[in-house]
């Protein structure tokens, strides 16, 4: 872990948002159990929590759009405790709302959208549209300013949504998730817009977000679950909570290594074809030397191991079960023997299981689907990753048969996708990404209509319902209507009723969306177990990149092409022998250091809070011209350290590449 | 108040609404439609009904009696038929409302002085229009029986046919029907149907306006910025009650010159008390948005809250005065029935705000006061 440069927070000044035991309940339900924050002048301060943590009822606090039932809070050194109070605070806010460009107007213009919120600030006219052209230009929407909103793509939606907050030149922007459901590149793109236009007017900013990964974005943080901070500081001081390291490793037989770690250790995870091991209080040699005598001990043998620091999703499942947050004691660990195991080999089918070839879906003019094409091996977890909109649910739709395909063709379980739709749609799962249960129903209910739909009689019926129940985990909810279930215990039910006619492919359509970390790690384990047990094939789309390390082969979707195919090893070894190594450059001033990096001609130059990454072939050359560029300019430098590659990076990369070859071509 | 911000918000309001295209439809293309429809559908006059005849007797006084009919206005004679079991497919299919038939030896028993009957079959799944065709049959048959007797008379008396009538009838009703002589529905349908469409559609605009963003996220833009609530309605709701003042003219032109509906008021009157009744029922709706959530909703409750009472309680199907005693003050609780009683004055009687008064002053209390409590229960800091 390097030793990271870390600002104090602030003493002198006084916090332009004080939140002290902040509470705030919907009809019965807490969304927000005593609060307490402090936001300095010109921090991006960070809110990171899952879906229903009670980051947006915060955020709607402290804009003045919401009430709040318990405790203080003061903005700009005003008291908020009224409607009239909140009104005084407003013409130095900007509030962005949660939701891709929700909050415009989709069939105003961007220049039409951009002057009504300057008309409603009262930004003089001449002043506006000085802001206007300054900002558009940095935003590089200006081309595109009498496009109407609904005609932009989501990266550029989210831009305009921060011109349009900005317009007034607010001393505080409260963004809520503005990043959540856009591809990595413009998360990037918006990342960077954002923190130079906070540093230049000296704005404030507090933004949340649902990726762990952001975390290196903010000054400072809250890290939320259930209403709750668990932990608040810098993203150093945070992942120094909970001290400790990651040891990764491979070994011939993964799941049973797993059980094996299971007991001794309590955060062990497959990821892949890796299994990850969170080992508590210890550095990392120390950390290596015990996974390896518990190894040993369980009698697996490893090949390949690595120590590093662990990644803040694992600080923040730490502190849940520190503070005893979890419900997991219960968590059983699949005791079906194999010889319980439904799904019997068939002989002589080895060989793919689901096959995509040159598909093409046109909408109108518009080609979400191009010419996408990919195998997915019998019992391989396959990940489709790209952002909303960039085609993954339409190549599931298709494949399944519920979409007719514009071109191309494919093949599901060996039958053609176009002439036996039927023949699929017996062999298959399917769960969609809004889980089709029916919420009326109780968890039991469900899958005994699953089954009824399926045709299994009385018996069969009996069976796989024990089956599901204990496959996902849901003993104790049998008889819960489904409709006040939790999220997590949701989401395996639909799994569970996805499966109820013991099919051999799985397809899951973004089934993570909106889970929390935990929920998120106990559904991967059991379609790691379905996976390597039950030999299941799994096609999984997700928009989390973090995820993708679970897969055992990956696609890259963006703008409906596939732009690269591989396992994630090979992903991010293939960008470390194209571009090399990813260095972090920890910089007193990083704005203008990133500008001058950039201009140096260094690649992947992105700006993470006070650090600055980018990507290097030969690090001794680098470091050289890293220290020569920032002595120039006369910006200091705290530290240079090397950072491991993440999926993000990958995919950031190959859509680069992807952008100068069209350029190149005529 | 900040005129600046209302004009953003109107101008914003106005652009979105001409861009959108439900919205479009909304706004200029429902309101004619539903007028047209409603006009043409729900002409409640019975005339040229289809009926057939069945004549046994074929003889000159029988045609003479059927002639009667097949004169009329009121019937649209489609044939003779050759016997009776051609009668009741056709009423069945509907081809003909009535069908008359006339026994054999009809002429000779009336020449001899003796009585007979002409059977008529009447189509009754409708009873009003079945009670209509009968009224219609009885008094043409009595005006043939009176002129058969008057001709008998003056035959035996030695009088003049007309001086035998007037000793037969020496009694005549005179009525006339003041405001719609022929006593036409369209002309009284017509300006009562301008009163429900601008009871229906200004409600569901400034509703689905206003809760569609709430829906999409798009209110926090208000909420978070420094516009009062009072310059958010206002100039949300302006380009709502434009457009209904403009659909109120295009209502107006419709049943004028459509419909052929008299106009005797003061037209100055008239539109004024129209604006009157547009920012009142725009009100409406702005209840119904800040009551409800999603769009759906909205719909659903401004359906309830509209189109029911309208149906009922407005005297634009069955008059207040017919309604039972709950009807009736249900009927006062609504401003549905003072716009009715403006537009029947304004168009068939030509009366003015000085019979008129007491319904504008209804109208504008309503209006002031649907207006205060939305503005009073609009938030810019909601609990949820």
């Amino acid at each position: 872990m390097v030793d990271g440069f870390c600002k104090p927070a602030p003493q002198g000044e006084s916090p332009v948002v004080r939140l002290r035991a902040l509470t705030k309940t919907y009809g019965r339900e807490p969304a927000v159990c005593g609060v307490d924050m402090d936001i300095y002048p010109g921090e991006i301060f960070g809110l990171i929590g899952p879906d229903g943590a009670g980051k947006s009822s915060i955020m709607k606090a402290i804009a003045g759009v919401m009430t709040f039932d318990g405790g203080t809070l003061n903005v700009f050194e005003t008291r908020i405790d009224s409607e009239k109070s909140a009104e005084r605070i407003k013409d130095r806010i900007g509030f962005m709302p949660q939701g891709l460009g929700q909050n415009l107007y989709p069939d105003l213009s961007v220049d039409e959208n951009i002057d009504f919120f300057a008309r409603s600030r009262l930004v003089s006219p001449k002043e506006a549209e000085k802001r206007k052209r300054l900002l558009l230009e940095m935003t590089r929407l200006a081309p595109f300013s009498s496009r109407p909103m609904k005609n932009l793509s989501g990266g550029m939606k989210q831009k305009l949504g921060l011109v349009c907050t900005l317009i007034h030149e607010p001393g505080l922007v409260i963004l809520d998730e503005p990043t959540t459901g856009l591809d990595p590149v413009s998360r990037r793109d918006f990342w960077t817009i954002l923190s130079v236009l906070l540093r230049e007017k000296n704005i404030t900013a507090l933004v949340s977000t649902a990726y762990m990964d952001e975390a290196s974005r903010f000054h400072r943080l809250s890290l939320f679950y259930g209403g709750r901070v668990l932990a608040h500081g810098s993203p150093e001081e945070i992942m120094a909570a909970v001290p400790g390291a990651l040891v990764s490793f491979r070994t011939e037989r993964q799941s049973e290594a797993l059980s094996g770690l299971k007991a001794r250790f309590s955060d062990v995870q497959a990821r892949g074809s890796w299994l990850r091991v969170f080992v508590k209080g210890a550095g990392e040699k120390d950390a290596a030397r015990q996974v390896q005598e518990a190894a040993a001990a369980a009698g697996e043998d490893i090949v390949e191991l690595r120590a590093g620091a662990a990644e803040l999703e694992d600080i923040f499942i730490a502190l849940l079960r520190e503070k005893k947050l979890t419900e997991e004691s219960s968590h059983s660990v699949f005791t079906l023997s194999e010889s319980d195991s439904i799904y019997r080999e068939e002989p002589g089918d080895d060989g793919a299981d689901i096959e995509a070839e040159n598909l093409v879906k046109d909408f109108g003019n518009f080609r979400a689907v191009d010419g996408v094409s990919f195998r997915v091996e019998k019992g391989e977890i396959f990940g489709l990753l790209g952002a909303n909109g960039a085609g993954k649910s339409t190549v599931i739709k298709m494949l399944v048969g519920l979409l007719p395909p514009s071109a191309g063709t494919g093949y599901v379980a060996g039958h053609g996708m176009l002439q036996a739709p039927r023949a699929i749609r017996e062999r298959i799962g399917y769960m969609s990404q809004v889980f089709s249960l029916y919420r009326d129903l109780t968890v039991i209910e469900n899958i005994s209509l699953y089954a009824g739909i399926y045709g299994l009689d009385r018996r069969q019926s009996r069976e796989r319902a024990g089956w599901i129940l204990e496959m996902a985990e849901l003993a104790g909810h049998e008889n819960r209507q489904t409709e006040g279930l939790p999220m997590g215990v949701r989401q395996r039910l639909a799994l569970g009723c996805a499966l109820v006619h013991s099919p051999r492919i799985l397809f899951l359509d973004e089934p993570t969306s909106g889970v929390d970390p935990l929920g998120r790690r106990r559904f991967w384990d059991i379609l790691f177990r379905l996976s390597r047990r039950e030999r299941v094939t799994i096609l999984i789309t997700t928009h989390y990149m973090s995820e993708a390390e679970h897969c055992d082969h990956l696609a890259l979707m963006y703008g409906g092409k596939v732009i690269a195919d591989a396992s994630p090893g090979a992903m991010k070894r293939e960008l470390a022998t194209e571009a090399g190594e990813l260095l972090e450059v920890d910089a007193d001033d990083p704005l203008p250091a990133m500008s001058g990096l950039q201009e140096a001609g260094f690649e992947g130059v992105s700006i993470h809070g006070r650090q600055i990454r980018l990507l290097t072939r030969d690090r001794e050359a680098a470091e050289r011209r890293i220290r020569e560029v920032l002595a120039e300019r006369g910006t200091r430098i705290v530290a240079i350290s090397e950072q491991p590659l993440s999926m993000e990076d990958v995919f950031v990369y190959r859509v680069m590449a992807m952008e100068r070859n069209g350029r190149q071509r005529p | 108040m900040n005129c600046k911000r209302i004009l953003a918000v109107t101008t914003r309001e106005w652009r979105g609404m001409v861009r959108d295209r439900l919205f479009f439809a909304m706004a200029f293309i429902v309101p004619t439609v539903l007028m047209l429809t409603f006009g043409y559908g729900l002409s409640l006059d019975v005339e040229h009904s289809p009926f057939a005849a069945l004549d046994y007797d074929r003889t000159p006084i029988s045609r003479d009696y059927l002639n009667r009919f097949i004169d009329s206005p009121s019937f649209n004679f489609k044939g003779f038929l050759k016997s009776e079991r051609d009668i009741y497919p056709l009423l069945a299919s509907g081809k003909v409302r009535a069908v008359m038939i006339i026994p054999a030896h009809f002429q000779e028993r009336l020449l001899a002085g003796r009585p007979t009957a002409v059977q008529t079959l009447i189509d009754g799944t409708f009873p009003f229009r079945a009670q209509t065709v009968k009224g219609y049959v009885i008094g043409i048959n009595n005006s043939f029986n009176m002129g058969e007797f008057s001709r008998y008379l003056s035959r035996t008396a030695g009088m003049t046919p007309d001086r035998a009538l007037s000793y037969l009838w020496p009694i005549k009703t005179e009525v006339r029907c003041l405001y719609n002589q022929n006593l036409r529905s369209d002309w009284s349908l017509a300006p009562r149907l301008m009163m429900m469409v601008l009871m229906i559609c200004p409600p569901f605009l400034s509703a689905m306006g206003v809760v569609r963003e709430k829906e999409t996220g798009a209110i926090y833009n208000i909420y978070s910025s420094t516009i009062t609530r009072g310059e958010y309605l206002i100039g949300k709701l302006a380009p709502y009650v434009a457009v209904s003042i403009f659909n109120a003219g295009v209502l107006w032109l419709i049943a004028t010159k459509v419909f052929g509906a008299p106009f005797r008021g003061n037209p100055l009157f008239f539109f004024a008390a129209s604006i009157l009744y547009v920012i009142c029922t725009t009100g409406i709706g702005l209840i119904v948005s800040v009551l409800v959530a999603t769009q759906v909703a909205a719909a659903l409750v401004t359906f309830i809250v509209t189109v029911v009472p309208t149906v009922f309680y407005s005297g634009i199907f069955v008059p207040i005065g017919s309604l039972g005693e709950g009807g009736r003050i249900v009927a006062r609780l609504l401003p549905a029935m003072y716009y009715t009683n403006i537009v029947t004055g304004c168009f068939l009687k030509g009366v003015g705000f000085r019979v008129l008064w007491s319904d504008v002053v209804v109208l504008a209390v309503y209006s002031v006061s649907l207006f205060a409590i939305g503005y009073l229960q609009f938030h810019k800091r909601p609990e949820s």
